[in-house]
């Protein structure tokens, strides 16, 4: 579904990622891990071009992405992205957030983007906070309405950045059942996320990124309790 | 104080000669420069004048300013917009950088010097175009004062740059920017009262008219001055209403 070749990002002279290949499969729920300052953010934006790569290609479902030919806001489309700072629109209700985008791009009409929207906040247990602007909302409510906001798009992948990362520990928990509830679903999922717990749980497969590049990467239980890497065993040993 | 000292006596003498005491004085002085030959029609006239000019030139900067302000912001370094963050740039630190009275007679004697033009044409277009570089500065600073995570949001879902900007990005920018361009709006009304400079009689010229008339030298300014500060005043409420009103999604007890 999602092919990428030898991707290369730099910032000025600093390499932030420095060749990664990847393919990952319809269906399949990707867990990217690593110490901070390692690329594995940088490697999701680049997924749905939010960084632009400064080498190397992407494609999904066959097209080149990074072609300069290639219409990115069609691209985004079908990529939805939950972000560590939720990013809600805080001049929108929550219902206004969810609908913004299938409305205005001509996706659904007012009436049934409302009604998508409506059953897909009933799902996360927030139908009754429809009204309700980001401000009036926790941040565990914040972030499931970000990932509504996301799948409102009907995208074929979601791509979650560290989307726990900004919750206090008791709003983890009511976050990540939703995440583990869309993937049961079989939502074609990139999350990067410090959540080995989840990780374990949901991951078909865990990539470990060390300074721009995939380290290591294999099934969950493989990965994180027998790492061959020196540099897995590392960093496992001091976040697990 | 000369000029108050010396009024102050001929308000004595006539009391002494009339028995007028102070305020007998001051209603005269009224009566004099706002009623008698139905002198408020100069005063209204004026005013209407101002308001016109005023609001026609607040819309006409309002548009160039966020034009200005959305080129300055432009990245683009090819083709036809190249040059749009440059050309407007200079076009700000030129028209902040000289004399808005200045201004004013270059476009009133030399633009506009060889062809009858309307005062209030000239009026709204030398204040619209001075305005605009003030109100591009104060959009650009709202439009950075947004997070940069919101364009992200929005370009994520797939909307274009452009509707990010329209629909996400400028809303917040504007609502940030309200309690500086209600500034702007202020120092706009009143410095219509330059057009007086070119025989427009909008309000301060029709005060000095009406000076011009009864040799009152501070009744004709300070009715005038009244009538400035009345509409300061109203559009200061009405702001500071509309601001509480766009509050409204920032309440509730949500940390951010």
């Amino acid at each position: 579904m999602i092919r990428v070749r030898a991707l290369a990002k730099s910032f000025g002279g600093l390499n932030v990622l420095r060749g990664i290949d990847q393919h990952i499969a319809p269906r399949e729920k990707v867990v990217v891990i690593g110490p901070s300052g390692s690329g594995k953010s940088t490697f999701l934006r680049c997924l749905n071009l939010l960084e632009t790569p400064t080498s190397g290609s992407i494609t999904l479902d066959g097209e080149e992405i990074t072609s300069p030919k290639c219409d990115v806001n069609r691209v985004r489309r079908k990529m939805g992205m939950v972000f560590q700072q939720f990013n809600l629109f805080p001049h929108y209700t929550v219902l206004g957030n969810i609908t913004l985008a299938p409305v205005r791009l001509g996706r659904a009409a007012k009436s049934s983007a409302r009604d998508e929207a409506l059953a897909l906040l009933d799902r996360v247990g927030l139908a009754d906070k429809a009204d309700a602007y980001p401000n009036q909302l926790s941040g565990g409510q914040k972030q499931r309405v970000a990932i509504v906001r996301a799948l409102a798009m009907k995208p074929e992948v979601m791509l979650f950045d560290e989307p726990t990362s900004a919750l206090d520990p008791e709003m983890v928990g009511e976050v990540l059942a939703v995440m583990i509830e869309l993937a049961r679903e079989g939502m074609t999922m990139v999350v990067v996320t410090h959540e080995m717990g989840f990780a374990r749980e949901v991951a078909d497969r865990v990539l470990f990124m060390d300074e721009g590049l995939i380290v290591e990467e294999g099934a969950p239980r493989a990965l994180l309790e027998n790492p061959a890497h020196p540099r897995t065993k590392d960093f496992l040993s001091k976040v697990l | 104080m000369e000029a108050f000292d010396r009024w102050w006596a001929a308000i004595q003498d006539r009391s002494v000669a009339g028995t007028l005491n102070f305020w007998e004085s001051i209603y005269k002085e009224i009566y004099l420069n706002f009623i008698s030959d139905a002198r408020y029609m100069n005063y209204l006239k004026g005013l209407r004048v101002t308001l016109i000019v005023s609001a026609l030139a607040a819309l006409f900067g309002l548009a160039l300013g966020i034009l200005l302000a959305l080129g300055r912001l432009s990245e683009a370094r090819i083709g036809r917009f190249r040059y749009l963050s440059w050309i407007a740039g200079k076009y700000i630190n030129i028209i902040r950088g000289t004399p808005m009275l200045l201004q004013l007679l270059i476009i009133n004697f030399g633009i506009f010097g060889s062809v009858k033009m309307d005062k209030i044409f000239i009026g709204v277009i030398t204040c619209g175009l001075n305005s605009a570089a003030y109100v591009a500065e104060i959009i650009r600073g709202g439009i950075q004062s947004v997070d940069k995570g919101q364009v992200e949001a929005g370009r994520s879902l797939g909307l274009s740059p452009g509707m990010t900007m329209r629909l996400i990005v400028f809303p917040q920018a504007l609502k940030a920017a309200l309690p500086s361009m209600c500034n702007e709006f202020i120092t706009l009304i009143k410095e219509t009262s330059i057009l007086a400079y070119i025989a427009l009689t909008e309000l301060t010229k029709a005060a000095d008219y009406i000076r011009s008339r009864t040799y009152s030298p501070f009744m004709p300014y300070i009715i005038s001055g009244l009538m400035y500060l009345a509409v300061v005043t109203i559009l200061t409420k009405g702001i500071a209403a509309l601001e509480r009103r766009l509050r409204q999604s920032d309440t509730g007890a949500g940390a951010r």
